[in-house]
């Protein structure tokens, strides 16, 4: 289908939601803000503390098991100081998508949703650091927020979405695909959409829209293509919306592995097997940490 | 005894490189107990002296009693359900599509080391359920080889402990096994479409016969070998299978370095090797 016309039913169909949750502004202008070369730890936390919900989540963060700090640390600065600058742009962006996306009411579940998408920015991370892509918190950003989209289409649009979750239920449709067929847009043009409402920089808003077609990506094909292989292996890995969505693939035929080879031609002796089996392994972790950010257990399977 | 992190890496490590198994993190625990039974028996006193032990001259014959200790000889019915969804769902499928194309409507399935057949009999059973729909006017041919006579005839005779059946969905039960005396009989309507014979998959005079496979399956036996006997055995089921065709190993096993030809194609919980 027509990319605009996708794109143009995204938009009403953002346009018409009346309580899209909003982004704090304070996380935009602290992104903005690590944007910029030689940041001081300080100006950042001056421009946190004016948002109290932030600071506090940001505090929580950094007591959970995931830091693992040996005293409780109780000023913002000193948290700051205790993550580093390369995580406070991910600890500031994730605490305002939970702050935003916190109501478990979708036909996702919610911590099936957070655990994808933080496996996805952990994958993209390590994907990236293979290929030698140079900012690796970008990667783990843009895998973290790469499926808003789906937020979107578990929330407001409840049952039509049931209805098509229900459809590929078991069987070998890509999300994506049914998304288009049966809503006449998807998750990439509605998130693409929300981004811009909320003015995420634009490389990230590139990652959000063409995660599942990185080739023609104009900004940043490569870390498309890096976001669009972490989502394939976290798809069959365990880290699939709770078994939503069946899919399969062969590596050598997906567009994303030909884009990163080409940067990156050592990938053709990559030890595909064993990265799978590490990946795994990494599971545990991922649901550790979505698990000390919602303070909930799993629900019980339905 | 508990081992440290770095003791359990190098030993995960060690094992996948020789014998292409991985061993995950959450499974450290059952490893650790197996061990110990190995260091008591050949006297090392720390985990390090075992690793040393691994990599001595000796090492080779040691490593083959691990791997009986960690690897449990015990198979059961529907054992790797990510590999028969993934059958189920889209490889049957694309495989059949491509033989009505051809008007060649016969699937010829290999369980290779079969042991005692259940593999081959649950494979069996998920086709047979197809016999009204997808493969409707199809001859299914499932053929099971093992080195081993007395499996072998085991598998003739179709009859399982608890144990072996306990996974089997109740649906399939229901049709296809029936019970008498704690003993669980096998129908012959699932045994007509599976046959037996004795293999040794190093014998490469017999291997250039087993051909025009559309699937094979080969789970934990691979790991027993040698890189240059699996390399060639690995070549012969590449061979033997049609150009569409796909090759599985077990859970945890990898053929990385194995063999270069096939390509990986993955699907939730595993991934199989396409020609």
């Amino acid at each position: 289908m027509d990319r605009n016309a996708l794109m143009e039913k995204a938009r009403l169909m953002v346009a018409q939601i009346d309580d899209l949750p909003t982004i704090p502004a304070v996380a935009t202008q602290v992104l903005q803000l690590l944007d910029q070369p030689d940041v001081e730890i300080e100006a950042v936390a001056d421009l946190m503390l004016s948002d109290p919900v932030m600071t506090a989540r940001v505090l929580k963060l950094i007591n959970s098991p995931v830091f693992k700090p040996e005293h409780e640390i109780t000023s913002l600065k000193m948290a700051l100081v205790y993550m580093g600058l390369s995580h406070i742009r991910e600890v500031a962006l994730t605490t305002s998508l939970i702050e935003a996306f916190g109501d478990d009411t979708g036909a996702l579940r919610l911590n099936a949703f957070w655990e994808h998408s933080f496996g996805v920015g952990m994958v993209s991370k390590i994907i990236a650091r293979n290929v030698g892509y140079k900012d690796l918190e970008k990667a783990y950003i843009s895998g973290i927020i790469h499926d808003i989209g789906e937020v979107l289409l578990s929330t407001y649009m409840l049952e039509p979405f049931g209805t098509l979750l229900a459809s590929i239920k078991n069987r070998p449709t890509r999300l994506v695909d049914a998304e288009i067929m049966q809503l006449g847009t998807s998750h990439c043009e509605i998130g693409f959409c929300m981004a811009r409402k909320w003015n995420f920089p634009a490389a990230y808003c590139e990652v959000i829209a063409r995660h599942h077609a990185p080739a023609g990506a104009p900004l940043e094909p490569v870390l498309c293509a890096i976001v669009n292989l972490a989502d394939l292996f976290c798809c069959v890995r365990g880290l699939d919306y709770g078994g939503q969505e069946w899919i399969s693939f062969n590596l050598q035929e997906e567009e994303a592995w030909q884009i990163l080879k080409k940067l990156a031609p050592h990938l053709e002796e990559m030890d595909i097997e064993r990265f799978c089996y590490e990946l795994d392994d990494a599971i545990n972790d991922i649901t550790a940490l979505v698990t000390s950010l919602f303070g909930a257990k799993r629900p019980p399977e339905a | 005894m508990a081992i440290s992190d770095t003791d359990f890496e190098r030993l995960r490590d060690f094992i996948y490189t020789i014998c292409g198994m991985y061993f995950h993190s959450s499974k450290k625990f059952f490893l650790e107990s197996r061990l110990v039974r190995r260091m008591e028996a050949t006297g090392a006193k720390t985990c390090s002296d075992y690793y040393q032990l691994l990599k001595s001259m000796r090492g080779a014959e040691e490593l083959k009693y691990l791997m009986d200790e960690i690897t449990t000889n015990e198979t059961y019915f529907f054992r790797n359900v990510p590999q028969l969804n993934a059958l189920e769902t889209k490889l049957l499928p694309e495989i059949v599509e491509v033989k009505n194309k051809m008007g060649f409507r016969k699937l010829r399935i290999w369980s290779a080391a079969s042991s005692s057949g259940e593999e081959a009999y649950t494979l069996a059973m998920i086709l047979l359920e197809k016999r009204t729909t997808l493969l409707k006017d199809w001859i299914i041919e499932i053929v099971g080889t093992d080195i081993n006579e007395t499996v072998i005839a085991q598998a003739k005779q179709g009859i399982y402990n608890a144990y072996s059946v306990r996974n089997i969905p109740e649906m399939y039960k229901r049709k296809y096994i029936r019970e008498e005396n704690g003993s669980f009989i096998l129908s012959p309507d699932v045994k007509k479409f599976v046959t037996f014979s004795k293999l040794n998959l190093y014998d490469d005079s017999k291997m250039i016969f087993m051909k025009t496979f559309d699937v094979i399956f080969c789970a934990n036996v691979l790991i027993y070998f040698d890189t240059a006997s699996k390399s060639k055995v690995v070549q012969h089921f590449y061979n033997n299978l049609q150009p569409y065709g796909y090759f599985f190993v077990g859970q945890s096993e990898s053929l990385h370095g194995v063999n270069d030809k096939f390509k990986t194609v993955h699907f939730p919980g595993g991934f199989t090797y396409k020609k």
